[in-house]
């Protein structure tokens, strides 16, 4: 079924257009990584703070409603190219165990990032101001900090297709 | 004038055995990556602040502070995992435009974030009035951006 999906975004007009342009592709990475550096750099300070790791003067509501509004922009830029470079070629992701490790990835950021909304932070004007956050909140941060080095990595090595367990080249997806 | 220099890089056993290797050069590419992720972030954190905007609850020698040790030891990573990416690949860089384009931006980087925007950002606010530290912030971020795509292009483009 998700092969079907992806052949039909394949055969998309759009997509052939994105694909078969000279520059596309070229414009779209370069901006993918630039935003990259945005978002990581940014969110690894966010991350820090709940860890403990740095900023721990500045009371944590504070950190956030300075950073996120770039954040923000930064995951904008981050993920629309992201989405577009699968959209021109979603017949070269498929198939690659890389991709699929990193959208493992930021699927448990996403869950990891809800958790702490919905439940750590509804309490954060009690310990806001420590420098050192709550164990929960720790984890958080450190969890995050580790993924976000696992999404740079694993997009790195989307590069490799070739450099992946034999186990998945034997589910002969390519 | 430099071509020997990176004909000398290129034949070196160093080169040859991460051309000849297949995980060192993925594995340097990763951390290098990282390290870029991690030196934006301290860099942006500062620039921000010039432009008067950000972490805007500390002043800025506090927060030029908070991001000193990440920016120093993030670009200390990026030099060593750029040498062996350089030297395995010396001769293609040497001819590509964008690897100088990269190097120049690197200097002029270097020269704005460690020895103008360190001494504008180790006085309190206001002391270069309300316009130098904006200067700076955009110079820098500029700068920094277009290490960036040239080093994105070295790959993609030569």
């Amino acid at each position: 079924m998700i092969r079907a999906l992806f052949e039909w975004v394949d055969a998309m007009p759009g997509s052939i257009a994105w694909r078969e342009s000279l520059n596309g592709y070229v414009y779209l990475l370069t901006l993918h990584v630039v935003s990259m550096g945005v978002v990581a750099g940014i969110i690894s300070y966010w991350d820090m703070r709940l860890a403990g790791m740095a900023l721990k003067w500045i009371p944590v509501s504070k950190v956030k409603s300075a950073l996120f509004p770039w954040l923000y922009g930064g995951v904008l830029v981050n993920a629309g190219t992201g989405f577009l470079m699968l959209y021109s070629q979603p017949m070269r992701y498929y198939p690659n165990f890389w991709f699929w490790f990193k959208m493992g990835m930021l699927v448990i950021l996403a869950a990891n990032a809800a958790y702490f909304h919905l439940s750590i932070e509804k309490t954060v004007e009690d310990w806001e101001d420590d420098p050192v956050a709550p164990l929960k909140a720790r984890l958080a941060g450190y969890v995050s900090l580790a993924f976000w080095v696992g999404v740079i990595v694993t997009g790195r090595m989307t590069a490799y297709s070739g450099l992946v367990p034999q186990w998945w080249l034997d589910l002969g997806l390519g | 004038m430099l071509l020997p220099f990176f004909q000398w890089m290129q034949d070196l056993a160093f080169s040859a055995y991460f051309l000849n290797s297949v995980w060192p050069t993925p594995i340097v590419q990763c951390i290098h990556l990282v390290s870029v992720a991690v030196f934006a972030g301290a860099v942006l954190l500062v620039d921000l602040r010039l432009l008067g905007t950000g972490l805007t609850m500390a002043t800025i020698p506090q927060v030029a502070r908070a991001a000193q040790p990440w920016l120093v030891w993030s670009f200390v990573v990026l030099v060593m995992t750029g040498i062996p990416q350089m030297a395995s690949t010396a001769t293609k860089q040497y001819y590509s435009p964008f690897f100088w384009w990269k190097m120049q931006a690197v200097l002029l980087g270097l020269v704005v974030t460690f020895l103008i925007r360190r001494h504008i950002a180790s006085k309190e606010e206001g002391y270069y009035g309300p316009v130098w530290p904006k200067v700076v912030g955009v110079t820098s971020i500029a700068l920094w951006t277009s290490v960036t795509i040239g080093a994105r292009l070295i790959g993609l483009l030569s």
